[in-house]
């Protein structure tokens, strides 16, 4: 047990490393360690050009701002250890957000928030559970079907939904997305809020770990990732392991997508579609390999506040906006090219 | 399953094209036909605009006037539905494109057999008779940045958002804001043209950046329709609701909470419902054989006195006097 237990942590194992690993060598078996590196470095540049990035309020705002795209990637994290692709999550997100949404201020104004919540996780691991039916029993890879069910999620959403921003939230929902953990005034007497509903982002991490190293259906995943026949020969249910880890991730976009509408204070159907790109971005500059079988919770994490720290210090940094894109473009692609020639020695 | 979704696209085109030839033969002899095209139909903008182009219609029983438009923005059905409009022989078309560029060919070759054709929200379109505009970008730009230096007494940092680097409109609305601005020796523009990608959570984000990067920053001007809404919630969030000034393009409905809190300060915008009138106007002018001159009137509210210009071809521009600036006092009157 143990053994397949470290397994999934050192995604590359090589029996012959022993006692005294060097720099290369440990970041080789701990990629996340990496991303870690890159992160701490990023930090020492951003706040050595503007101190203002060390403000309590830029770090909770880094915070709040990390939840959503955190709460994608863990999923998208777990398809891509399965050795599969998704893009349909932002999708899911909407379509879910936005019905569970319309039919609360339509149908029962007073619904408790938990429900909301339960029935956007639901709704979302319906179909994102569809996308894993379909991977298996088609045989198709897993990009192609999910480029057609976020197509199609999106065309329900859009014709047979609806296309109106919703503005006037129930008071439940708003309550929820302002709801403080923490809140003090700042500089200039600016409020500065945590809110509540940061939590259920490292909720979500910690969950996403357990089963990923507590459990059989963790071990499962990494065993088809890394080899899919192998995986069926050794007796792992393919068509289960495919159908739970898409219902996973469909999951987290139902969360997120609620959480979204909440902080944000209002439903535009027409909202995260764009994102996945940036999420996968996130994963693999976490560590996870884009051809499945590896990776871990911690280098998602480290990816996601990455992608979260170069999005958010862009301004204090003083890049102007005609640079912005080429900036971030640059950085994902000088970190990807560091990570794939470190993996690859 | 390529080939299944294949075979059904025709078979669906098969029937829109007998529905279309059935619909033109019943109007063949009598009514003449004017179809405004917009770029998305079902978004609550071009909702607005429907129900002008239905009082049009209403004003003149005599003629067919419809509104249609893709259900997703795509740039490719909306050519799409002007090739099939074309090929069905409507007798005016009225078209919001969604990107000019795209549809220059169809528009040359519906010009070429005799269709009257308009547009709106495409200054640089080459193949139109007729583009109208609700008003100048410069005009419109200027005048919100007013209402900013207004509101901000004429003193400290203010910055602009902008839907895109690549959005000519946007761009010229800010550059307009920042002509206006450089009559006020104390205003200090600072980290311009933000891109928000109509994004509200975008910025959002930004804005709280931006907070805190200037600590003093004062007022911002927004150009897409989501950034108002952004920026209200952070400067509300803040506490800062009345203490920051926030003028920008948005619309009434989506705005009105924040506007009512003092988050967001005034919106800039232009009535769909009456740009769509516009052009079905002009449209008629055209088809009636009439011709569109500089100061005529359009028969519609904020197009009484329209100025026209050589547009970038054979066409006219015609600007309209279209400008709204709705502050918490008066944007109820444009409830959409």
């Amino acid at each position: 047990m143990t053994m397949v237990q470290d397994m999934s942590n050192s995604p590359i194992p090589t029996p012959e490393e022993s006692a005294r690993p060097s720099l290369g060598e440990l970041f080789r078996r701990r990629p996340e360690l990496v991303s870690l590196t890159i992160l701490i470095v990023l930090c020492i540049v951003v706040a050595a050009i503007n101190p203002a990035f060390l403000q309590a309020s830029s770090l909770i705002d880094m915070g709040r701002a990390s939840v959503v795209t955190g709460l994608f990637a863990l999923g998208v994290f777990a398809i891509l250890a399965a050795g599969g692709i998704d893009v349909s999550f932002p999708a899911i997100a909407a379509l879910t957000m936005y019905s569970a949404t319309l039919f609360v201020i339509n149908v029962w104004p007073t619904a408790p928030m938990a429900l909301i919540v339960a029935s956007t996780v639901i709704g979302g691991a319906g179909l994102g559970a569809l996308n894993g039916w379909m991977v298996h029993t088609l045989k198709v890879p897993s990009l192609i079907v999910t480029v057609g069910t976020q197509y199609l999620f999106r065309g329900i959403l859009l014709a047979f939904i609806g296309t109106v921003w919703l503005m006037e939230l129930p008071a439940q929902m708003t309550a929820f997305g302002k709801a403080p953990l923490l809140e003090f005034n700042g500089v200039n007497d600016v409020i500065v809020t945590l809110p509540m509903y940061f939590l259920i982002f490292p909720a979500a991490a910690i969950v996403t770990w357990y089963m990923f190293n507590k459990t059989l259906m963790g071990r499962a995943i990494f065993a088809t990732g890394g080899n899919a026949d192998v995986a069926e020969r050794l007796g792992y249910n393919q068509r289960i392991v495919h159908v739970f880890v898409f219902a996973f991730s469909g999951a987290l976009a139902g969360l997120a997508g609620i959480i979204h509408v909440c902080a944000n204070r209002m439903a535009n159907p027409f909202d995260l579609v764009g994102t996945e790109i940036e999420v996968i971005a996130a994963v693999v500059l976490g560590g996870a390999r884009i051809t499945g079988g590896t990776g871990t919770v911690f280098g998602t994490i480290t990816g996601v506040l990455l992608i979260t720290v170069v999005n958010n210090s862009l301004v204090l940094v003083g890049i102007p906006s005609t640079w912005q894109r080429v900036v971030v473009g640059g950085f994902i692609l000088l970190a990807a090219a560091f990570f794939v020639k470190r993996q690859k020695k | 399953m390529k080939q299944g979704l294949k075979t059904t696209s025709l078979f669906a085109a098969a029937i829109l094209s007998a529905v279309g030839m059935v619909s033109s033969a019943a109007l063949a002899d009598d009514a003449k036909s004017i179809t405004t095209v917009v770029k998305i139909s079902g978004i609550p903008w071009f909702d607005r605009m429907e129900t002008g182009v239905t009082k049009f219609a209403e004003a003149n029983p005599d003629m067919a006037i419809s509104q249609v438009g893709p259900s997703t923005a795509d740039s490719a059905q909306q050519l799409q539905i002007i090739n099939d409009l074309v090929a069905k022989g409507t007798d005016a078309l009225a078209v919001v494109p969604m990107d000019p560029a795209i549809i220059e060919g169809i528009l040359k070759r519906a010009m070429d057999r005799g269709t009257i054709v308009v547009t709106h929200e495409a200054d640089n379109q080459k193949n139109t008779m007729v583009d109208v505009e609700a008003f100048d970008n410069a005009y419109y730009g200027a005048s919100m940045n007013k209402r900013l230096v207004e509101c901000m007494g004429g003193t400290g940092k203010w910055t602009t958002f902008v839907g895109s680097l690549g959005s000519r409109t946007h761009m010229q609305w800010v550059g307009a804001g920042e002509e206006n601005a450089a009559q006020s020796p104390d205003m200090e523009l600072v980290d311009p043209n933000n891109e928000s990608f109509d994004d509200a959570n975008l910025v959002y984000e930004k804005t709280k950046e931006l907070l805190r990067k200037h600590p003093d920053l004062k007022g911002f001007q927004s150009s897409a329709g989501n950034d108002v809404l952004g920026i209200g919630r952070a400067v509300e969030e803040a506490g800062l609701a009345g203490k920051v000034c926030v003028v920008g393009t948005g619309l009434p409905n989506p705005s009105a909470a924040y506007l009512d809190t003092g988050a967001i300060t005034a919106i800039g915008f232009w009535d769909p419902q009456k740009a769509g009138m516009a052009m079905n106007s002009v449209a008629k002018t055209l088809l009636e054989g009439g011709e569109i001159v500089d100061g005529m009137d359009l028969g519609v509210e904020g197009y009484e006195k329209v100025t026209v210009k050589p547009g970038p071809g054979d066409g006219l521009l015609v600007f309209g006097n279209g400008m709204v600036l709705a502050d918490k006092d008066t944007y109820k009157d444009y409830l959409f």
